[in-house]
């Protein structure tokens, strides 16, 4: 059998589903997460604020955020999406293979951030490189099996292909040694997979 | 002459490496003389076995066989049997702590004949439905390796209390467990009880190579090839009646080390329940009002394990219509003010000598002592306990969503209370000054979202529940509005109204003392960092 294929999601969606997946985001966070170029997302978000589906919020955290009328509009729209390019069995079959890999990348993250030295639980100084290339191995070994989730995925629909790029980049550069990559940036393996997480919760309609 | 087994007793002789940690804690309780459910250990060779071939070793089934019978015999309850049933707990034991990462299956043998059999000889019919779904959900996640918890979600309501709105929702969930296991793995759980017995041993021996647990062993310079020994026991029945439940044990508080009981425990429920954090649990002392026998046999417990490690140790426990069992034990593994207090005061108990207690505390314990703390459980108004996730001390108003967090940081400190944490909560996270979720392990998003941020947190306070129409916040029986100001201490997991008395030097008595200790011995009075007094003493012990 063959499943028609999902065409490009419209960016104006990319962008309002990008706020349900990653919370209260900047505009650089939005081009990160989405891909489109600074000046197209913003133009998106104009339309979207016109039509009362987001808002910006100031002061301590700025960024742009969703509106109870954004969320609804969301569902309704991701939801339309996957059911017409005939998604949910593959997508679903994908979650759950995610779900498999979900634990074993939150105990990587943690054992970043902390490690056990004669019994205590520390802060991973970063002082000792061999232990940190062990954990980074580790971390391209889950990588490599999270790739072929994102692959059916992104076959079933095409937006998905960002997180590839995304997780794949944030690895590289922690590899690199932009240490903050793993798990204490906006744009960390750690906040990606995350997105990932929310992002098929919110496609399938499915509560944490 | 057997092979791969060996029945659990005091006579039991190999070394961890053989039979596992766990297994060796039941031959010490054994030694000990404490209540330890009959049972029998197959060995990390047979799982050697089964991970290089692929499939159980020749033999064991015939030895399966003739241990099944000996605990038949010894328990007088027929396995897969329609009168008086024999249920077995199926455990995996490596040689090394691997926490988490393997499987445990409950209640094997409840087929749905044993099922029937066990409400007839109870005259409880819930009873035996829920153990059957505790059965079936155990195993499912086993086999299929997926967490099938939500799919019948088990609690046991008020044990003995028979309405048949109880047994229709449990015989749903059963159903669902079983649809859902069709459906994944293409086949149906076994009816026979050999069959459940083999595959759940074939579960155990093959979660030691799941990809998480291979990670964890890289991560923790534990060697792929251990292999994990399977104990498998005759059932005890935590939720069998308003006698009975289950529960953990330290022999000394772990927060700040001092000689009382600590735990928690869980009436009227079974097994994984406590560990698993998905429930609410009592702390220990109201054991000793509601059950006074297991509460006096428990103290009993502590003291003889206390004596035989000379050390703090912490148990595994269940207690089924007033008899107590032993589940589980080990040292406490204290670490931090808690450590140096429980090495000082069993020298003054005259348990270990002043050499032992310099050389029982890493140097890198003294760092975490100053970690600010809440001064006394006893005497903060504690609401709830979760599991610390990372150390220090928060004060603030509560807020239960995201964007009221932004806003009321505004104007004051606050704690973000929530469910669990996803992305979209991450603004909310970064705005408070701690983090609280109900749900969740050391492991779970907020905990690495808090870390990242280096602010304390409590996770998995289980019970804990947020109204989503007026932000209050419950747990147990109290219930506070948004706004309420709270403190949480993200080592100890504590989570208490007001503004408690907070220390940074909960353990200086005690580290005066072992710092005192360490200059005679090293000779060397000069002013020098904590941790190096420490450190010159163990070298001179080790030197000696």
């Amino acid at each position: 059998m063959t499943w028609p294929e999902a065409g490009a999601t419209d960016t104006g969606l990319l962008v309002l589903h990008a706020l349900r997946c990653a919370g209260t985001v900047s505009l650089a966070r939005l081009h990160a997460i989405t891909g489109l170029d600074e000046s197209d997302v913003e133009s998106e978000l104009i339309d979207l604020g016109a039509d009362g589906l987001v808002t910006r919020l100031s002061g301590g955290i700025p960024g742009w955020s969703l509106t109870e009328a954004g969320r609804a509009a969301d569902s309704e729209r991701i939801t339309h999406e996957l059911e017409s390019a005939h998604a949910r069995a593959r997508v679903t079959a994908a979650f759950e293979r995610f779900l498999v890999l979900n634990p074993e990348l939150l105990d990587l993250c943690t054992a970043w951030q902390l490690r056990a030295v004669d019994g205590v639980m520390s802060a991973n100084d970063h002082s000792d490189p061999a232990y940190d290339s062990r954990v980074l191995a580790r971390f391209a070994d889950l990588d490599r099996r999270a790739a072929v989730v994102c692959a059916e995925l992104s076959a079933a629909l095409p937006r998905f292909g960002r997180y590839r790029v995304r997780l794949t980049g944030a690895l590289d550069r922690a590899a690199s040694g932009e240490l903050e990559y793993v798990a204490d940036n906006t744009g960390s393996y750690h906040v990606v997979w995350a997105e990932l997480h929310e992002d098929l919760l919110a496609t399938l309609g499915l509560q944490r | 002459m057997r092979r791969w087994i060996r029945t659990i007793s005091a006579q039991a002789e190999e070394t961890a490496e053989t039979l596992g940690g766990k297994a060796l804690g039941l031959v010490l309780l054994h030694r000990l003389g404490l209540p330890v459910p009959t049972g029998f250990i197959i060995t990390t060779e047979a799982c050697r076995a089964f991970l290089r071939d692929g499939r159980l070793p020749e033999g064991l089934d015939d030895e399966l066989a003739t241990a099944m019978a000996d605990l038949e015999r010894s328990t007088r309850r027929a396995f897969g049997g329609p009168h008086n049933p024999l249920a077995v707990s199926v455990r995996s034991g490596a040689s090394v702590s691997m926490p988490g990462m393997m499987n445990t299956i409950l209640n094997l043998g409840l087929t749905t004949e044993a099922t029937v059999g066990l409400a007839a000889e109870t005259g409880d019919r819930p009873f035996a439905l829920n153990s059957r779904l505790r059965f079936l959900t155990s195993f499912a996640s086993a086999i299929t390796n997926a967490d099938m918890d939500g799919t019948g979600t088990v609690h046991a309501g008020h044990p003995g209390r028979e309405t048949e709105d109880e047994e229709t929702r449990l015989t749903e969930s059963i159903e669902a467990v079983e649809n859902l296991v069709r459906e994944r793995s293409g086949q149906p759980i076994p009816d026979d009880v050999t069959r459940q017995l083999e595959q759940a041993i074939e579960a155990v021996f093959s979660s030691w190579d799941a990809p998480r647990a291979r990670t964890y062993r890289e991560l923790n310079d534990i060697p792929h090839d251990l292999g994990t020994a399977v104990i498998v026991q005759r059932m005890v029945f935590g939720n069998r009646d308003g006698h009975s439940g289950t529960g953990v044990a330290f022999s000394r508080d772990p927060n700040t080390g001092e000689n009382i009981p600590f735990g928690e425990v869980l009436f009227g429920r079974q097994g994984e329940e406590v560990v698993s954090g998905k429930s609410m649990t009592r702390p220990l002392r109201e054991l000793a009002e509601r059950e006074p026998d297991v509460w006096t046999g428990l103290l009993d417990a502590l003291r003889r394990i206390e004596g035989h490690y000379r050390d703090a140790c912490y148990v595994e426990f269940t207690f089924q219509s007033g008899e107590l069992w032993i589940l589980q034990v080990r040292p406490g593994r204290f670490v931090g003010g808690a450590a140096v207090r429980v090495v000082t005061e069993l020298v003054d108990q005259r348990i270990i000598g002043r050499d032992e207690a310099l050389l029982r505390v890493s140097p890198l314990h003294l760092r975490h002592v100053r970690t600010p703390r809440i001064a006394s459980a006893e005497e903060a108004d504690v609401l709830a306990r979760g599991i610390g996730a990372c150390p220090g001390v928060a004060v603030g108003r509560i807020a239960t969503t995201a964007d009221g967090a932004v806003r009321m940081a505004r104007a004051d400190p606050v704690i973000l209370v929530r469910p669990e944490t996803s992305p979209n909560d991450v603004h909310g996270l970064a705005a408070a000054a701690g983090i609280v979720t109900a749900r969740g392990g050391p492991a779970s998003h907020a905990a690495v979202v808090a870390r990242a941020m280096g602010k304390p947190a409590v996770v998995g306070v289980a019970g804990l529940t947020i109204d989503r129409d007026d932000g209050s916040v419950t747990a147990g029986v109290r219930t506070i509005p948004e706004g309420t100001l709270i403190t949480i201490d993200g080592t100890s997991g504590e989570v208490a109204l007001g503004r408690p008395r907070v220390v940074t030097d909960a353990a200086d008595e005690h580290v005066h003392r072992l710092l005192a200790w360490a200059d005679d011995v090293s000779g060397d009075h000069s002013a020098r960092e904590e941790a190096q007094r420490l450190d010159a003493a163990q070298a001179a012990l080790r030197n000696r």
